[in-house]
């Protein structure tokens, strides 16, 4: 009997501390799930080991080197998780809402601005000054103001990116087109595709493929080059259903009516379509460049400049005829991170001119210091990615548009009452003008709500 | 002999046992469920602050602003169809395989093992196969038939095909709820209609459809809550550009869109409300209706 009554009070204690570890462990951190729930927790006293968060798996053994050669150098153990763009913010925001967050994370532009202004975000201004190896004035200055807040810092610029036209050079040869060259207009591309599109009927090949949802990567840059802005430098408006705005979504529409129909790209995606062959041309960044140089194809890809729009009609690019966006991630530290030094020493190893070095040279991306976009040209033995670079010099940027709370529009102009409707029925102009005077006004009511 | 008197030793000692036992779970309960019961309807009467912070009380604004959306409508009405082919459906054919494998015969074991795996698998990892199966251009149903049918793309399909997995996926464990409730009906009906001469079809119908209704009904009563609040297929299966999507996204996928990707909490949370009032009205029915419907030995 008092064997049987012990039996049950120590299942009961079981039960009861599973319990608790369950609701301590729980949403500590976005850990793979294989981890013990002890393990998962914000780091620990010293020695203990540095959560760190990221999106971008491609991204993952570069960073990895880096942070093995950090750990190496200081003792402390780094775990990077990494989770796909969409669940990164559901779970960052559930962990900042539960104070629970990773130790270290990258930032983006589409929603630094809250979380900064929130607290979440450690200041760094103290650990900057002290620190001989940061200087921001040797960063992009778009991305070290991105990560400003009432004249603090709060995170280090890590990288910055652009964007480049690719095409599969044996699509090109095989239904005899000539191949893109730096002198492409927009119009040029509309001249390609439609011919490949034509010859490649038969054997399913598209000439181009451009989703709603390729928006930095795809039809932003065209609404820059005519002239227009989807978020004003202020971030407080839009221009996007001007006359400029309308002309640049109507010159993707003119593309849009030979390329992949919208139901394909939506199924299947626009990287995929390219990397079975059949689509002669995308718009993609330079973040991605490790998936296309990685692919089975490779040897096809090539990567030219964006092409740009003769607005003025003079038969050459002029200033602001030739735009890409151009974006860079930040790395921050949680504003309750048990081990602020510790995380500092890493995010500076990372942003340091050694590791922006290093994040170029092992083709991460492009650095968020300057002057090293030699090293990142050079690190793709066999592909020239130099278009990337090149459209820094000859051409100009613009930053990826955001606002407080940039995901509620950027979504909603990927959708039905926006761009979709356009995107589904390409052939009549007026749809898409239709969806540019809906993309004003979904921007403007976003705005006025934030 | 005083009635209030209170308990004896033994029975205190016992009464102190039974709240240890289910002591975890209540606290399980209260922590993980009750707790952020009381906390999303009151979110859902205020206008939520980022990251839970600086809520305004905002009364039935919400409330209004969905009920005027026509989006939540179509959703509703996107989540009614989806329930109406995945219920009956589900129910109707693991009927039959739980009757089928209710016999002795070779492998039945292999087989009931064969219908519950969908059950075994991830739903994520589920849906993920399900749509390339249904890609319009590489997809193998294509492939097969020959045909170019967009079958998550066509808005007119999309929600059907969308179903089909669901009852695909439910199925095994139906069955298997079926299975244990044939087993509690007497042998000696079916010997006695056997003697009077019923054909087998006439036994289903007369013996167990009318014997199995408590199972029956516990099953379908469940699968409507579920199919109610189904999500992950429809996440899973439909990229967020695809055209079919407004007339496919469930309640629950809405859901998550306002909360978690627009990041408006007290929007999502009037959004459950009206839901679970939907579903305790249908629940409420249901009730009533297995009074009449429902036989009882």
């Amino acid at each position: 009997m008092k064997m049987k009554k012990l039996l049950s009070l120590a299942l009961a204690s079981v039960m009861v501390l599973s319990l608790a570890a369950c609701g301590g462990g729980s949403g500590a951190s976005s850990s793979s799930g294989s981890a013990p729930a002890a393990d998962a927790g914000s780091s620990d006293a010293a020695g203990g080991t540095l959560q760190v968060n990221i999106w971008d798996n491609n991204q993952l053994a570069g960073i990895q080197e880096i942070a093995d050669a950090w750990s190496a150098e200081s003792g402390v153990a780094v775990k990077i998780n990494v989770v796909d763009w969409d669940n990164y913010w559901t779970l960052l925001e559930a962990g900042a809402s539960g104070g629970q967050m990773p130790d270290v994370f990258w930032m983006h532009s589409n929603t630094a601005q809250m979380y900064m202004e929130n607290d979440l975000l450690l200041n760094l201004d103290d650990y900057i000054a002290a620190d001989d190896a940061i200087d921001l004035n040797n960063y992009y200055e778009g991305i070290v103001n991105l990560y400003q807040s009432g004249g603090h810092q709060y995170a280090l610029p890590k990288d910055h990116d652009t964007i480049a036209l690719l095409y599969n050079q044996a699509i090109f040869d095989k239904y005899g087109v000539e191949t893109p060259t730096d002198n492409w207009t927009w119009e040029d591309v509309y001249n390609a595709a439609a011919k490949i599109s034509e010859a490649g009927a038969a054997d399913g090949v598209y000439g181009y493929a451009l989703n709603t949802s390729n928006n930095q990567d795809g039809w932003y840059n065209l609404i820059y080059d005519y002239g227009a802005q989807v978020i004003t430098d202020d971030h407080k408006g839009t221009t996007i259903g001007s006359d400029a705005g309308k002309a640049g979504m109507e010159m993707v529409r003119k593309i849009l009516t030979v390329a992949a129909p919208q139901a394909t790209v939506a199924e299947t995606g626009t990287d995929s379509l390219f990397q079975s062959n059949l689509v002669g041309m995308i718009t993609q960044g330079s973040w991605m460049i490790n998936s296309f140089y990685k692919a089975e194809s490779h040897a096809d890809y090539k990567w030219a400049m964006l092409p740009y729009a003769d607005v003025n009609g003079n038969g050459a690019c002029d200033k602001g005829e030739r735009y890409s966006a151009y974006n860079g991630l930040g790395w921050a530290i949680s504003a309750n991170c048990a081990m602020p030094d510790q995380a500092y020493s890493l995010i500076s190893y990372f942003c340091n001119e050694a590791g922006q070095k290093k994040q170029a040279e092992l083709g991460v991306t492009m650095a968020g210091y300057k002057g090293v976009s030699e090293e990142f040209s050079n690190a793709f033995e066999g592909m020239d990615v130099s278009a990337f670079v090149r459209i820094e010099e000859e051409g100009d940027l613009f930053f990826r548009p955001y606002t407080r709370n940039t995901t509620v529009w950027e979504d909603a102009l990927q959708q039905q009452g926006a761009f979709l409707d356009a995107w589904q029925n390409p052939s009549d102009p007026a749809v898409m003008a239709t969806a540019c005077d809906n993309a004003q006004k979904i921007i403007e009511e976003a705005i006025a709500n934030e | 002999m005083g009635k209030k008197k209170g308990m004896t030793a033994a029975e205190k000692r016992e009464a102190i046992w039974g709240w240890a036992f289910i002591l975890p779970t209540m606290i399980g309960l209260i922590v993980l469920n009750f707790y952020p019961v009381i906390q999303t309807i009151y979110q859902s009467f205020c206008k939520t602050g980022d990251f839970g912070k600086g809520n305004v009380f905002i009364g039935l604004g919400n409330y209004t602003k969905l009920l005027a959306d026509g989006e939540v409508w179509q959703s509703l009405w996107n989540t009614v169809k989806y329930a109406i082919i995945e219920v009956p459906f589900s129910v109707v054919i693991a009927l039959l395989l739980a009757v089928l494998l209710n016999r002795k015969m070779k492998g039945v074991s292999v087989y009931r093992t064969i219908f519950f795996l969908p059950m075994v698998c991830a739903p994520a990892a589920v849906a993920m196969v399900w749509k390339w199966l249904y890609n319009q251009q590489f997809g193998l149903l294509n492939n097969l038939f020959h045909t170019k049918v967009a079958w998550i793309s066509d808005p007119k399909i999309a929600w059907i095909s969308v179903a089909v997995i669901g009852v695909w996926s439910i199925l095994g464990y139906n069955m298997v709820l079926f299975i244990s409730g044939l087993q509690e009906i007497p042998h000696d009906y079916y010997e006695a209609a056997d003697i009077d001469g019923a054909s087998e079809i006439r036994q289903f119908f007369d013996i167990t459809v009318p014997l199995l209704s408590p199972t029956t009904f516990f099953i379908v009563q469940t699968r409507i809550i579920g199919a109610l609040t189904v999500f992950d297929l429809m996440f899973m299966v439909m990229d967020k550009t695809n055209v079919a999507l407004s007339k496919v996204q469930s309640v629950v996928y809405l859901f998550y869109q306002y909360s978690f990707t627009n990041g408006n909490k007290g929007l999502g949370s009037a959004l459950v409300v009206i839901l679970v009032i939907f579903i305790m009205i249908l629940t409420f029915i249901l009730q009533q209706a297995e009074k009449k419907l429902v036989y009882h030995n």
